[in-house]
C-alpha cells in the first residue's frame, strides 16, 4: 500500500530539521518492463548511516552527492548563508558573470509555473513525480531568494505576494544538494515554450557553490579538475603511463586485425589530433583501438598527443566550475596549436563535445580559436564514402543507439551515427523517443562518476531508471539470453551509467544485453578483421 | 577521515575502505583489506594479481587500464571478480593499497 505522501511546498526549503524532506520509497517509483516488473520492492536507496548523518548535509532527501559537512556553529552558517548570497549577486551580474549571464537572466524572467517541463524531466517522473525534483522546484526558489533579497524593496513585495522564502543554512545546503538530483540534460528547456533552461540554472548554482562556496563533489573537482590541471588527465594518466598504453593498444591491434602498425603519436602537422576521454584508455581502450584501426584503414593523416593535456578530453569545468573550464579548455587548445594539426576532433565523448566545441567558444579569442570537430561526421564519410571494406553481416545483432544529450540534444548531431548503423547494423533499431527527444542516460553532469555514499543507488534507481526502462522496451521481443543484444552509447560517461543499470540488474547473464561505443561497431564489421572485434566479454 | 586497523597499524581510509596513507601498505595490510572484501585467505593467485597492481602502480602512480591488467595476468575480468568479488577496481586496488579510481572510468 502507498502510504500517502506529504505535500512539499516551495518554502519547506528552509525548514529547520534533521530529517529529511523526503525519502523516495519503493512504492513512488516508476514501475520496470519486463524482465524487471516481477522484481521485488526495494528502496530506492539506503538510508545513510547514523554517523553519515551526524556528520554531513542530507535535510534534502536522505541523499549526500557531496558530502557536505554540517556548519558546527550559527555563527559559521551565517557566514555560509552570507557567502551565498554575495555569489548569487555575482551571478547576476554581466560583468562578473559574462559567460551565462545572459541565459541565466532570460532563464529566470521568462518562467510562467506553466510546469510544462515537469513530464519532460526524467528524474521527476521516474521518482513518481517528487515536487522536490520538479524542474522549477530549485529555480522558483532561486528566484523568490533574488525577488526578496536581491531586488529593491524585495522584503516588503514579498511579504505583499506571499511568495516569501527564508534564505538559512537548511535551504542553502538543500539548494546545494539539489543542484545535483539534475543531470542537466536539458530536455526540460527544449519542452518549454518560453526557451527557459532550468538545466542552466542548475549547472550556474553549481558553480557559485564551487567559485564561491568551495562546495563541489570531490570526483568532479579534488580528483577530476584538479587532477588533471596537475597530472594531464582526470584519470591521473601521466604521459609516461599513456605512452606505455598506446604500446599495449599497437599489440590489440596486431591481434584483431593482423597488422602490426605505428599509432601516431606528436605527429607534428597532421591533419587531424584526435583526443579521447581518458577514461576510455582506463576501462574502455577497444574504442580508441577502434578508432586507430578505422583511421589507419582509411589512410587518414591523424595523430594522438602525448603531451600533458593532449591526451584528454574531459573537461569537468563544464559541469561546475567557469574557472576551472577556462584552465583546462585554454590547455587543451595549446597543446594542439603547438603541433600545428589543422583540427581537434573529439571522440566518444558527450561532455568534451559540449565543452570544448561549444563552450570553449566563450573564451577562445582570436588564434587560439581553433577548429574543433566532432568525430561524428568524419566518421560518417569513412563509413558511408565507400573508404572501410564493411560487410554488416557481421553485426547481425540487435542494435539500439543511446543519444548523448550533449551531441544530439545540445549540438544537433542527430543523423550521421544513424546512417552509420543503418549501414553497418542489419538489426538496428530506435529507442523511444529518440534523437533530439532522447532521454538521458542518467549519469549526465559527472553523475556516473559520483558515488559519494548512498549517490550510486540514486542515480540507478531514479536518474537512470528512464533509460533503463527504454533499453528493456526495445529489445522486449528478443529478451532471450540466446539472442545477443548491443546498446551503442557513443560517450564513455553514458557507457558507464548504462554498464551500471546492466550489472546491478544482471542483465547481461540473464538476457545478453551488453554494451559498447560506435567505433567498436564498425571495425566489427570490417572484412579484413582477423577476428571479432567485440568480445562480448566486459561486462 | 576514519581510520582502520590494518596489519597492526592505525590507517587512515576513506569511505570505501581505500586507504589514505600509501605508505604504509604491506602484506599483512593486504591481508586484513582482503578479510573486508570477502578474497581471504588471499592465494597466490590474489598475490598475482595485487603484485602485478602494485608494479605498475609504483611505475605509474594509477592502476593499470582493466584490459591490460587481464592480459597481462591470463585472468578474465570474470575470474578476477571470483578472487575479488569488489572486481578489479573496488576489489584488488583497494587490496593492493592503490588510489580510488577516478575520472570516467
Amino acid at each position: 500500500m502507498a502510504t500517502e505522501r506529504k505535500k512539499i511546498r516551495l518554502k519547506d526549503i528552509s525548514i529547520r530539521t534533521d530529517e529529511p524532506l523526503i525519502t523516495v520509497t519503493a512504492d513512488d517509483l516508476m514501475p520496470l518492463p519486463p524482465p524487471l516488473d516481477q522484481q521485488g520492492k526495494k528502496a530506492p536507496y539506503s538510508p545513510l548511516s547514523e554517523n553519515q548523518k551526524k556528520s554531513f548535509e542530507c535535510s534534502l532527501d536522505g541523499v549526500s552527492a557531496l558530502a557536505l559537512p554540517k556548519p558546527k556553529n550559527k555563527e559559521e552558517e551565517e557566514k555560509l548563508v552570507a557567502r551565498f548570497l554575495s555569489g548569487l549577486r555575482k551571478l547576476l551580474s554581466q560583468n562578473d558573470n559574462w559567460p551565462f549571464w545572459q541565459p541565466l537572466i532570460q532563464s529566470l524572467e521568462s518562467c510562467v509555473r506553466c510546469q510544462t517541463c515537469s513530464d519532460a524531466c526524467p528524474v521527476y517522473v521516474s521518482s513518481g513525480n517528487q515536487e522536490i525534483y520538479r524542474p522549477t522546484y530549485k529555480s522558483e526558489i532561486l528566484r523568490r531568494i533574488i525577488n526578496k533579497y536581491i531586488k529593491k524593496r524585495g522584503k516588503i513585495i514579498t511579504k505583499l505576494t506571499g511568495d516569501d522564502i527564508k534564505l538559512n543554512w537548511p535551504t542553502v545546503a538543500r539548494l546545494a544538494e539539489l543542484a545535483y538530483r539534475c543531470t542537466l540534460c536539458r530536455r526540460c528547456a527544449q519542452r518549454c515554450p518560453l526557451g527557459s533552461d532550468n538545466g542552466l540554472i542548475g549547472r550556474e548554482l553549481r558553480k557559485l557553490f564551487s567559485q564561491e562556496m568551495g562546495i563541489a563533489p570531490k570526483e568532479l573537482h579534488d580528483s577530476g579538475t584538479v587532477q588533471q590541471l596537475k597530472v594531464g588527465a582526470s584519470t591521473g594518466i601521466s604521459s609516461a603511463a599513456f605512452q606505455g598504453m598506446v604500446e599495449f593498444m599497437e599489440d590489440e591491434i596486431e591481434e584483431k586485425w593482423g597488422k602490426r602498425i605505428k599509432i601516431p603519436v606528436d605527429k607534428e602537422g597532421a591533419d587531424i589530433l584526435l583526443i579521447h576521454n581518458s577514461g576510455e584508455f582506463m576501462s574502455w581502450i577497444e574504442n580508441p583501438v577502434a578508432f586507430a584501426i578505422i583511421f589507419e584503414a582509411a589512410g587518414l593523416s591523424w595523430t594522438l598527443s602525448s603531451e600533458i593535456y593532449g591526451y584528454e578530453a574531459t573537461n569537468y569545468g563544464t559541469w561546475y566550475d567557469d574557472v576551472q573550464f577556462a584552465r583546462i579548455a585554454l590547455k587543451q587548445v595549446e597543446v594542439a596549436r603547438k603541433l600545428k594539426v589543422k583540427k581537434m576532433v573529439m571522440g566518444e565523448c558527450g561532455h568534451a563535445h559540449k565543452g570544448l566545441i561549444v563552450i570553449a567558444d566563450r573564451i577562445l579569442m582570436d588564434e587560439m580559436n581553433f577548429p574543433r570537430e566532432s568525430f561524428l561526421p568524419l566518421l560518417e564519410e569513412l563509413v558511408c564514402g565507400g573508404k572501410l571494406r564493411l560487410d554488416p553481416q557481421k553485426n547481425n545483432f540487435p542494435v539500439t543507439l543511446h543519444d548523448p544529450c550533449n551531441v544530439v540534444r545540445l549540438m544537433g548531431i542527430v543523423e550521421p551515427q544513424r546512417r552509420i548503423l543503418r549501414k553497418i547494423c542489419p538489426q538496428f533499431r530506435e529507442m523511444e523517443p529518440h534523437g533530439v527527444e532522447n532521454y538521458c542516460c542518467g549519469g549526465g553532469s559527472g553523475f556516473a562518476i559520483m558515488n559519494s555514499m548512498n549517490f550510486k543507488e540514486w542515480r540507478e534507481n531514479i536518474s537512470s531508471r528512464m533509460k533503463l526502462k527504454q533499453i528493456l522496451e526495445t529489445f522486449n521481443d528478443v529478451l532471450d539470453s540466446g539472442i545477443r543484444k548491443y546498446v551503442c552509447a557513443p560517450c564513455s560517461n553514458c557507457k558507464g551509467a548504462i554498464r551500471d543499470i546492466l550489472s546491478s540488474n544482471d542483465l547481461w547473464e540473464k538476457n545478453s544485453i551488453y554494451y559498447g561505443g560506435l567505433v567498436e561497431l564498425v571495425a566489427n564489421a570490417m572484412v579484413d578483421m582477423k577476428r571479432p572485434y567485440i568480445d562480448w566479454e566486459w561486462h | 577521515m576514519a581510520k582502520a586497523n590494518l596489519g597492526g597499524m592505525d590507517i587512515e581510509i576513506d569511505e570505501d575502505g581505500f586507504i589514505q596513507e600509501p605508505g604504509k601498505w604491506n602484506k599483512a595490510v593486504a591481508e586484513d583489506i582482503a578479510k573486508t572484501e570477502n578474497a581471504s585467505p588471499m592465494t597466490e593467485e590474489h598475490w598475482k594479481l595485487v603484485n602485478y597492481l602494485r608494479d605498475y602502480y609504483l611505475k605509474f602512480e594509477i592502476a593499470p587500464p582493466v584490459r591490460m591488467l587481464c592480459k597481462q595476468t591470463g585472468f578474465d575480468l570474470k575470474y578476477i571478480y571470483k578472487l575479488f568479488p569488489g572486481g578489479p577496481a573496488k576489489g584488488a586496488c583497494k587490496v593492493a593499497g592503490l588510489p580510488k579510481p577516478t575520472g570516467c572510468v
